[in-house]
């Protein structure tokens, strides 16, 4: 199946903004020190030509086709739709399958797509990312691999135990992995340190894993995600004849949510973001910025929801390395505002419970990360009791990272 | 320009030497140690600008992101950064210009219009947002709230900085601006001079306003070359490792005082312009 061209549909101003014209709220924008704003513009300048440049979107395409796999299947969930009550009562439940891509998530497409614009139009000798699950690290140090870059990853030192898989892969490929022991230990320290080297290396490009930090990186990321999104409505129609009732995407940052939820942002698809409820919302020990109380806060480059306690970062806490981030990328928050994604959670048990029922019901180790997706599928469909409905849930990775501790849990639940 | 700095820049010109600008980050380790820091720092500082902690600063070494830790540990948040203020303001002898500077999100979550008015109740003299929006409309409120209560706007400039952004970022710029001598992180390289000149040329040619170079001086000889071509040196890293040390050591309050005054005291015979 062929890539469609990219239409704008949900544009930031010239600032990087997304604006609630019913509030005047601002989402986005370029909080950063002043010494990174012209690496910044050079990356906006590199993303505009490269949208425009044919020659690099066909030798793209060539690349996200052979090499990354981005035709992975929808998958009707027979198991899945009868758990939830059956076609006759729920309609239908199918399963987006970007675990199967190269590397085992989603993540490869916007990693790759963004390795790929560094050295051919950036003209970047260095990639400099940030990594939580080690996924977007995995894939971005896959592209340096092949794209002959060198790569430096950001990673927190609890991240870096908790999915020692995924980073020892990364490694393998020739990563240069930087263990940062600064705050939480996590995602969010790990992107700060991705921002202080690029400051000290302005040559390198910075290769962000969500759609989040400075303007122009929410809407490239986005972008480039977007490309799963667009493949998957074309075969959604195929499949259906129409466009999803319902999406269901996790949300830590937002780009799984939007490489989905994007193309679709202009039909009647309802679309679910999912946050981790961690132990519970209630016991203020989780990963929910939108459910978690978040309110508007300036960090790492963007304006958005973000958790704090007074004004400083909050620790978020999840099973699931790839949502333990304590905001949400500006144009998610923005859609949230307006009201076209709404959001459910997750508990960590419930994901864990979640993922002993794909392991043993439908032959799929999924990333915990989807899990959470998974359940609160299950949940919402469940009450909408709409047999006429067609529901797609994106299964956005594999679990291989995950195995130790799910094997531990399914032991200690025996 | 606010008369605090107004003043030290032309006692600086008239005595034809550079300011010394030290910097440490409030309530580091804790609120008393600290105010003892910066009494002491007054004694040999033109200028003193005090950080207010940022738990996921962007711009900061792991000296600064240490110290940053420390002091949110110790409770510090912008409030009692003002209290600080305030309170050694009161008890020193001399009037020389204190400077809040720090991260905006601590700013716009204690809102725009408090902060404003807190600096000026607490004497606060000048206002950095390391990283603040050059195009957002909370940059411009923060500017022209600062300017109606004659609290300077201090902007930063790079060397990767062009023409077109530094005539910009000036129009927001008061007192003085403060250029990095280096594209990297707080006191991670030496101080480059070729860089500073390449920067003072573009401001130079655009405002009279004065430069002040932060980033990489550690010693007098840096403060002695840095002085040359600017009107003030800024230092940091250096005072706060001597915090850090001294909280390694378990060094007591009034000790790591008289030891950041007694570097300081050294960097000044630096300040002579020849």
């Amino acid at each position: 199946m062929k890539i469609e061209p990219f239409k704008e549909i949900n544009p930031p101003d010239k600032n990087g903004y997304w604006t609630n014209k019913k509030t005047g709220e601002t989402y986005g924008g370029t909080w950063i020190s002043p010494l990174l704003i012209p690496n910044l513009r050079k990356v906006e300048k590199s993303f505009e030509k490269a949208l425009k440049d044919k020659k690099f979107l066909k030798g793209l395409e060539e690349k996200l086709l052979t090499f990354i796999g981005i035709n992975t299947p929808i998958l009707y969930s027979k198991e899945l739709t009868d758990i939830a009550g059956g076609e006759k009562k729920v309609g239908r439940i199918y399963l987006k399958r970007t675990d199967l891509h190269h590397d085992s998530s989603h993540k490869p497409v916007s990693s790759f797509s963004s390795c790929y614009m560094a050295k051919h139009i950036f003209k970047a000798k260095k990639i400099i990312c940030e990594t939580g699950a080690s996924m977007h690290s995995r894939s971005v140090a896959a592209a340096c691999s092949l794209l002959k870059m060198d790569c430096e990853v950001h990673i927190g030192a609890v991240d870096a135990e908790k999915v020692s898989l995924n980073k020892d892969i990364s490694e393998l490929y020739g990563a240069k992995i930087v263990v940062v022991q600064d705050s939480t230990k996590t995602l969010l320290p790990a992107m700060a340190s991705a921002l202080r080297s690029w400051q000290s290396n302005p040559d390198a490009m910075y290769v962000v894993g969500s759609v989040a930090g400075p303007s122009p990186y929410p809407r490239m990321v986005r972008t480039w995600a977007s490309i799963i999104g667009r493949l998957a409505k074309k075969q959604f129609k195929q499949i259906t004849g129409g466009v999803p009732s319902t999406l269901f995407a996790v949300c830590g940052g937002g780009s799984n949510l939007m490489s989905m939820a994007y193309p679709l942002l202009r039909d009647t698809t309802q679309i679910f973001a999912i946050e981790s409820a961690g132990e519970g919302i209630e016991t203020g020990r989780h990963g929910a910025t939108i459910l978690g109380g978040g309110k508007m806060g300036i960090l790492l480059g963007f304006k958005s929801k973000v958790v704090m306690h007074s004004a400083q970062i909050a620790e978020s806490l999840t099973e699931a390395s790839g949502l333990d981030f304590a905001a949400v990328g500006p144009e998610v928050a923005y859609l949230h505002d307006i009201g076209r994604i709404k959001f459910r959670s997750t508990t960590d048990l419930e994901a864990k419970k979640t993922f002993l029922l794909c392991a043993e019901q439908l032959g799929i180790i999924p990333a915990i990360e989807a899990c959470y997706v998974i359940n609160a599928a299950l949940k919402e469909i469940k009450k909408r009791k709409n047999p006429k409905e067609n529901h797609l849930i994106h299964l956005c990775g594999s679990g291989e990272s995950n195995v130790a501790r799910m094997i531990k849990f399914k032991r200690e639940n025996e | 320009m606010n008369k605090n700095f107004e003043k030290i820049f032309a006692k600086a010109k008239q005595e034809k030497r550079g300011c010394l600008i030290g910097f440490v980050t409030g309530m580091d380790p804790d609120y008393e140690t600290s105010k003892k820091i910066l009494i002491e720092m007054s004694k040999y500082c033109d200028a003193v600008e005090v950080g207010n902690p940022f738990n996921t600063s962007t711009s900061d070494s792991a000296t600064i992101m240490d110290a940053n830790m420390r002091a949110i540990k110790s409770g510090a948040d912008t409030g009692k950064i003002f209290k600080l203020i305030k309170e050694v303001k009161s008890e020193i002898q001399n009037n020389i210009p204190f400077l809040i500077m720090g991260y905006m999100n601590p700013v716009y979550i204690y809102s725009i219009k408090k902060f404003a008015k807190s600096c000026k109740e607490s004497m606060v003299d000048g206002c950095i947002i390391v990283d603040s929006d050059n195009n957002a409309p909370e940059d411009k409120e923060i500017f022209e709230e600062l300017s109606k209560i004659d609290v300077a706007y201090i902007k930063l400039i790079g060397p990767t900085n062009d023409e077109s952004y530094i005539k910009k970022t000036l129009k927001k710029c008061s007192s003085f601006c403060y250029v990095f001598s280096y594209a990297g992180l707080t006191g991670a390289k030496q101080v480059n001079l070729e860089n500073v000149k390449k920067s003072a040329k573009l401001i130079r040619k655009n405002s009279k306003i004065p430069i002040g170079v932060g980033f990489g001086i550690r010693s007098r000889s840096d403060v002695s070359k840095v002085v040359q071509i600017s009107d003030a040196a800024i230092v940091g890293s250096g005072i706060v490792e001597i915090i850090g040390n001294g909280v390694k050591n378990k060094i007591s309050g009034l000790d790591l005082a008289i030891n950041v005054g007694q570097y300081l005291k050294e960097l000044r015979e630096g300040l002579s312009k020849k």
